[in-house]
Formats: structure tokens, C-alpha cells, sequence
């Protein structure tokens, strides 16, 4: 019953903070109900017992990714004459919602076929660092790999396109 | 219970997707993108609860990763493309048009 309450708790929470997300107009709110949303999905995730992943969530979604975007935010000093004027905005918005709208109910469809399952929260043996460390160095040891290389990619190419040019002579 | 999980993980990406299609601020059209991300990581994590397997949370691992890497380097053209052209707008960044 309390897990039935907290999940609509914070499914309506993550759903108001995608709305802000996608309907205020300085990205420094959005920013700010956009961390609302990765906060209640992360309370989501310990719903169901992925304890590690809730960790995680917090640790670099809400703390590292959302930082830097509103560090970057912040940097640049938006003001409201530097916003884009978005006149078409709420036209496009329609017909966003009419072209998704039927793809959103087959996907829903889709879902529907799956076996119910039970939520109840499992105590050991699931989701916890060793359960999914075992997993990640067996089985997915070379995904695992290439996700390293790719974030030293990230590194360079972040460091090579914002880092200072020398002017070359 | 797992149905309500998965129908939230579809609205939250269809939000995305609206975000994506309706605003014009590169910062908004990011963090859409990265909302996309989210509610795929949410279907990942709640198939993985439903069979009581370990890889949906190690592919959730993996997007985590790859949406650190993208902001890295999403953030470092984004203040490229202000340091040029001075605005936000995502129809002024039109460099690749034929």
C-alpha cells in the first residue's frame, strides 16, 4: 500500500518536472524541475530495488551531469534578451502531441502484453554493487570497455573544442 | 504494478520528444534529450525487475556513461556555437545546411 502511494508520489512528481522541463521558458527553471524529475526517478529506482542504480542516479545525473549544465547556464549569464523567440512554440507543441499521441498508446499496448509482475521490494540478492558488479565484469566486459574509451573520446573532444585556440601564424 | 512503471517511462519519453520538437532553446532541447535517456533507463531498470536479471541495471550503467560523455561534449559545442554566433537559438546554428 505505502509502495502503491509513493510510486504515484513521485511519478506525478516526475512527470510535473518533465512538464516544467518542457514548458518554462528560461533554462535555468527548467534546469531546476529537471533535477526534480531525476530525484524522483532516482527514488523510482530504490522503488524497485536497484539500490546501486539509485545511488548512481544521484550521484552523477542529479549531482555531476545537472551541475554541469547549470554550471554552463550560469557561465554564459542568460538574460531574457538572449532567449530565443519562440513563437510557433505551442502550435508545434499540438502537433507534437498529435503526431505522439498514437505512438504513445501502442506503445502502452505493447506494454500491456507483458506478464504481470509483483514490485515488492527484494532484500538481498538484487540490485546491490556485488550483484551487478558480477554481471558487469562478466558478461558485459568488452560494452564496459568501449564505454571507457568512449568517455577518454569525450574528454579530448570536450577539451579540444572549448579549450583556447592558438592563433596559428 | 510493473505496467504502471513502463506507461510512466512512455510518458516521460513522449514528454521529451515534445520538448525536443516545440522549443527552440539548445538548453531546453538537451535536457529533453537527456529526459529521453532517463525514461529509457526507467524501462531498462523496471524489465530488470520484472525477470530478476542484473543486465537491464548494467545497460542502465552503460547509458549513464554514454549521457555523461554526451553532456560533455554537447555542453563544449553549445558554448562554441554562443562564443560565435551569441545566441541560443537552435535555428541559428545552421552551418551543415546545404
Amino acid at each position: 500500500m505505502t509502495e502503491t502511494l509513493l510510486f504515484y508520489g513521485f511519478g506525478l512528481l516526475s512527470i510535473l518536472g518533465a512538464l516544467g522541463l518542457i514548458l518554462f521558458k528560461h533554462p535555468m527553471n527548467g534546469a531546476m524541475s529537471f533535477v526534480i524529475t531525476l530525484i524522483s526517478l532516482a527514488c523510482l529506482y530504490a522503488l524497485l530495488s536497484a539500490k546501486l542504480i539509485f545511488a548512481i542516479q544521484l550521484i552523477v545525473y542529479a549531482g555531476a551531469i545537472m551541475s554541469l549544465i547549470l554550471f554552463i547556464i550560469m557561465f554564459l549569464n542568460i538574460g531574457e534578451s538572449d532567449l530565443p523567440e519562440e513563437r510557433g512554440r505551442w502550435f508545434y507543441l499540438a502537433g507534437g502531441i498529435v503526431a505522439i499521441g498514437p505512438i504513445a498508446i501502442l506503445m502502452q499496448r505493447a506494454f500491456k502484453t507483458l506478464p504481470p509482475g509483483e514490485t515488492a521490494i527484494v532484500g538481498d540478492g538484487f540490485g546491490g554493487v556485488q550483484e551487478v558488479g558480477m554481471v558487469l565484469f562478466t558478461d558485459w566486459l568488452l560494452p564496459f570497455e568501449i564505454v571507457s574509451i568512449l568517455l577518454l573520446v569525450a574528454l579530448v573532444g570536450a577539451v579540444v573544442l572549448a579549450g583556447k585556440r592558438e592563433v596559428s601564424e | 504494478m510493473i505496467h504502471n512503471y513502463l506507461t510512466l517511462s512512455v510518458i516521460l519519453f513522449c514528454l521529451g520528444i515534445l520538448g525536443v520538437i516545440s522549443r527552440r532553446n539548445v538548453f531546453i532541447v538537451f535536457m529533453a534529450i537527456e529526459l529521453m535517456l532517463n525514461a529509457a533507463n526507467l524501462g531498462f531498470v523496471t524489465l530488470s525487475r520484472l525477470h530478476l536479471s542484473m543486465d537491464g541495471h548494467v545497460l542502465a550503467l552503460m547509458v549513464m556513461a554514454v549521457a555523461a560523455a554526451e553532456a560533455a561534449l554537447a555542453l563544449a559545442v553549445v558554448i562554441l556555437l554562443h562564443k560565435h554566433k551569441g545566441k541560443l537559438d537552435t535555428d541559428v546554428f545552421n552551418l551543415l545546411k546545404g
